[in-house]
């Protein structure tokens, strides 16, 4: 075997790796936390979510609707009923809903360093 | 005499082999030095030597039909060798250029792909199509949804008006017509393989398919015919580079469209990745390979000041469309990190477009030997044209 002939084994293997990582934890048991819902349901009645109607919609474009009434409120002084303090009536807890999101991609959010949310 | 065999040269052929990198094909007088000192070539009817006469008299039905031409790796030992500078490697080069083309379906697309002139209507065409997709998700009230059949896994897109489902679609059907265009010519290439060998009474079969194809791909993987060449000992280097750098990002590729659909994915969250998840890992890993390999590719055919190969269109047009997609990549990747918003829309753009550029020109491009070189790997093991053995180097020291 010449010496480069070993870097081989070595690439295919960090290429599998990403899979091979996938398919153990998807094997291994997850513990309490898969119990729980990925996030949790909204502690309400009402079906509806003070940005939209449509869940998908709020879902993806929930920062923009935030930073729009942002705008409004800080640029135009026009202050409505909705706000983060809207989404926490339903959303209780931010650990068990926003945060599930923005930790699994490492997002740093400044939004709760003056916003209380708990 | 027995029977008189007619010669009737391609000249379109042999004009497409002396423009594209074949100039000196001419200089050749047959001494066979560049057969015996190739390492990859068999014992029994090696190359290059029956392919630069076959080159000369413009015997394209021979040349298209041959698997050494693909079994050639242009390591250029046998052009440094060569005592009348004829270059047999670069004519190799040359001659697996006009096979993509002959091959080529539909055929005007392999002209397209091959010449400079084409370049702005090659990458307008993409542009135009992704722009029009665009336009459509614009004329919708509200856009594209931005999800649709998703089932509980959230997965978000890089930009709001590309949605991921929009993208598959996109991106997916002109795969499956690249795919398709592709599968074709190498089907008539393997083709026209068989039916030459049938004619000169050569049809012992070596192995079965499965093992062939077993054998071929371990070759390819351990790079072991580039591992032969003495004269360019870097190309091992630069060609593993990107082979895998390229192998790591197509996995991620792969994973990230089919993500939605995927059982393994324990989580309801997919999509994107946090920048220490091993799949985001090993696409900027991949990346970081892929733009080493093409930067030390180019760096050597710079070095070359005796051969200038300027002319040599589809092999710079490769080169340069890899290294095009992996640096808008990262560009838009830092783009996004930077939070910089219309940029990283355009750039992403442009990524996209090369992207496409790269996937839907596949069968026409020089990245078309991924499909070919394979094909005749599999089919010199499947007829028992494997390289002699000891590598000659290694045995004779020659220098």
């Amino acid at each position: 075997m010449r010496p480069k002939a070993a870097l081989v084994p070595v690439a295919v293997l960090v290429i599998v790796f990403p899979l091979g990582y996938t398919l153990v934890r998807s094997v291994l048991p997850r513990g309490a936390e898969a119990a729980q819902p990925f996030l949790d349901k909204p502690q309400t009645e009402s079906a509806r979510c003070v940005l939209g109607a449509d869940t998908n919609d709020v879902r993806f474009h929930h920062m923009d609707y935030l930073k729009q009434i942002r705008d409004q409120a800080v640029r135009e002084g026009k202050r409505g009923k909705v706000g983060l303090n809207t989404c926490r009536e339903c959303h209780t807890s931010r650990e068990r809903f926003c945060n599930q999101c923005h930790n699994a991609v490492n997002l740093q959010l400044d939004c709760f360093r003056c916003h209380y949310y708990p | 005499m027995s029977d008189v065999c007619r010669i009737t040269p391609d000249s379109d052929f042999l004009r497409g082999v002396l423009a594209e990198g074949g100039e000196d094909l001419k200089k050749c007088f047959q001494c066979a030095t560049c057969s015996v000192v190739c390492d990859l070539a068999r014992d029994t009817a090696p190359f290059p030597r029956k392919e630069m006469i076959w080159a000369q008299w413009g015997l394209k039905d021979r040349l298209v039909a041959d698997p050494d031409v693909w079994l050639c790796h242009q390591c250029n030992d046998c052009s440094t060798r060569c005592p009348r500078g004829a270059r047999p490697g670069d004519v190799m080069a040359a001659i697996r250029r006009e096979t993509v083309l002959h091959y080529a379906v539909p055929r005007f697309l392999g002209r397209w792909a091959n010449q400079p002139k084409y370049v702005p209507l090659l990458l307008g065409i993409p542009a135009l199509l992704l722009g029009l997709v665009l336009l459509m998700g614009a004329a919708i009230p509200g856009n594209y949804p931005a999800s649709l059949g998703h089932g509980t896994k959230i997965v978000f897109s890089y930009w709001n008006r590309l949605p991921q489902w929009v993208l598959m679609g996109f991106f997916g059907l002109f795969t499956l017509l690249a795919l398709a265009a592709g599968i074709a010519g190498v089907v008539r290439f393997w083709r026209a393989m068989k039916a030459a060998d049938a004619r000169a009474g050569n049809t012992a079969v070596a192995k079965g398919l499965g093992p062939s194809i077993v054998a071929a791909l371990r070759r390819i993987l351990t790079h072991d015919d580039f591992g032969v060449c003495t004269a360019e000992r870097r190309r091992w280097v630069s060609h593993f580079c990107v082979f895998y750098g390229f192998a790591a990002l197509f996995a991620v590729s792969v994973w990230v469209m089919t993500a939605r659909y995927n059982p393994l994915i324990p989580d309801d969250f997919v999509y994107p990745f946090s920048f220490w998840s091993p799949w985001r890992m090993l696409a900027n890993l991949g990346g970081v390979l892929l733009t080493a390999g093409c930067l030390l590719m180019i760096w050597d055919r710079l070095r070359e000041r005796e051969h200038p190969v300027a002319g040599r269109f589809s092999d710079w047009a490769l080169l340069a469309t890899l290294l095009a997609v992996v640096l808008s990549g990262f560009l838009s990747e830092m783009l996004h990190y930077l939070r910089m918003e219309p940029h990283r829309e355009i750039v992403y753009f442009i990524h996209l477009v090369l992207v496409f550029a790269l996937l839907i020109y596949l069968p026409y491009s020089k990245l078309a030997h991924l499909a070919y070189r394979a094909a005749a790997m599999v089919y010199a093991e499947h007829t028992g044209r494997t390289r002699r053995t000891p590598p000659m180097h290694e045995s004779d020291g020659h220098s």
